[in-house]
């Protein structure tokens, strides 16, 4: 490139300025170093604009000449380590207090979203094995009834049992009760189902006839289906007699409302 | 005023050489960074940057290229103009009104003004040397700034450099320069 190109166009400038490209930058370094006139007249424009500089020159703070030997020092401590590159505009960057802060923020409502979660499931399952635990005490429960029922049920329908009904006499004449003796297991059971239903302060209790004598086989009450009553031997009849509220030693025998032989 | 010798010492790695430097031309070089950015912060770290680019690349300083300042102005000019394009957006509008930090006004300093010979130039070829010189533009942003042809600006700048070099007569020169380092110094 020749001299009254560049002058003309004004490259000298832009190199100076360190705007050109690397081929042109090479282009007007080689004129320079070729052209004594050329070479003068970028020595003129350096100086030109070095002045303006300098008379434009503002102080900076003393802090900055201190900080520039403070990381030199460094430097020369740790020379392996490069010097920190100062490209961030100083350390308190509203942008990255704002980027920091709003990351931390997504963290708070995500731990507290999840500790809500975790809140949630543990209630849950204390819920769950609250459930699980009644569920299980109504099984129990019902499986003894089941059990008790099929007893029950299993000894009325054993091919041993005498049914007997206990009708009622002139005292009670509606009066049915029905008595499943076992003489081979041993055992009587009541339904007590027909039976008027007594006060409060009375109950029915049925007797076993022992040669003349009366033997308690125990309180029936009227609000179960079935009563299971002791067994007595050698009875030749069963007897129920209205008793005051938990039964007597011995039969009030003018209260007796009915009878049936074995 | 010849920087040769402390260039030299710089070469060898004499850390007071680069001090001495500092002395001389982080006034200059502060007053285009500080113009250009318009931040006190950015343009003090700025600063730094540019004294420890010295430091680490002297090496690559051919005195046979140019002055010293020169090659400073050039790294000082890249890396606030780099700065610039990394932080902010609102900087360097082109209607030049915008800027989110305006540190003249906090100052009461008018950070703006341009003092010296350049004053004695006409308006348009103030703004001309401003915009290439204190404000990074190149040619083709700057001309459009002033809204005029670019053939017509790099006359504008031509015009300029010539107004500038008959403002400076040689004892003048000598008289601000020395004025300007025992002030800045």
């Amino acid at each position: 490139m020749d001299r009254k190109t560049i002058l003309e166009k004004g490259l000298l400038l832009n190199y100076l300025l360190g705007e050109l490209n690397a081929k042109d930058e090479r282009l007007i370094e080689s004129a320079l170093q070729q052209d004594k006139v050329l070479r003068q007249e970028f020595q003129k424009l350096e100086s030109d604009f070095e002045r303006i500089a300098l008379e434009n020159a503002i102080a900076p703070p003393q802090q900055v000449k201190r900080s520039l030997e403070k990381v030199l020092n460094k430097e020369r401590d740790n020379t392996d380590i490069p010097v920190k590159p100062l490209n961030t505009p100083g350390a308190f960057n509203p942008a990255r207090l704002l980027v920091a802060a709003s990351l931390a923020a997504i963290f708070a409502l995500t731990s507290f979203w999840f500790y809500n979660q975790w809140q949630t499931a543990e209630e849950n399952i204390r819920i769950a094995r609250e459930e699980k635990e009644q569920l299980q005490e109504s099984l129990q429960k019902l499986s003894e009834e089941m059990q008790k029922v099929n007893t029950m049920y299993a000894q009325l329908n054993d091919k041993d049992v005498i049914p007997l009904l206990l009708k009622g006499n002139t005292l009670a004449p509606e009066a049915r009760a029905i008595a499943f003796v076992n003489h081979k297991s041993k055992s009587v059971v009541v339904n007590p189902k027909a039976l008027p239903a007594l006060s409060e302060e009375e109950t029915y209790q049925m007797w076993a006839d022992v040669d003349g004598e009366m033997i308690s086989m125990g309180l029936v009450p009227t609000d179960q289906e079935l009563v299971a009553l002791t067994y007595i031997d050698r009875a030749e009849s069963l007897n129920i007699t209205i008793e005051p509220k938990g039964g007597s030693d011995h039969p009030t025998v003018e209260r007796l409302i009915s009878n049936a032989y074995l | 005023m010849d920087d040769t010798s402390q260039i030299n010492r710089l070469k060898n790695g004499d850390k007071n050489a680069l001090y001495a430097l500092y002395d001389k031309y982080s006034g200059a070089l502060y007053g285009v960074v500080l113009r250009m950015c318009r931040d006190k912060e950015l343009s003090e770290d700025l600063l730094q940057e540019i004294f420890v680019t010295i430091w680490e690349k002297i090496d690559q300083f051919d005195p046979d290229k140019g002055k010293f300042y020169t090659w400073a102005y050039r790294i000082a000019r890249n890396k606030t103009l780099n700065a610039l394009r990394k932080t902010d957006p609102l900087i360097q509008k082109e209607d030049m009104g915008v800027y989110n930090s305006i540190e003249q006004e906090e100052s009461g300093t008018n950070y703006e003004a341009l003092n010296g010979v350049i004053k004695k130039l006409e308006v348009h070829h103030q703004k001309v040397i401003e915009l290439v010189y204190f404000k990074g533009y190149t040619h083709r942003e700057a001309h459009k700034l002033m809204g005029v042809p670019l053939g017509t600006f790099k006359s504008y700048v031509r015009q300029a450099l010539i107004q500038l070099r008959a403002n400076y007569p040689l004892t003048l020169l000598f008289l601000s320069i020395c004025l300007d380092v025992f002030d800045h110094g």
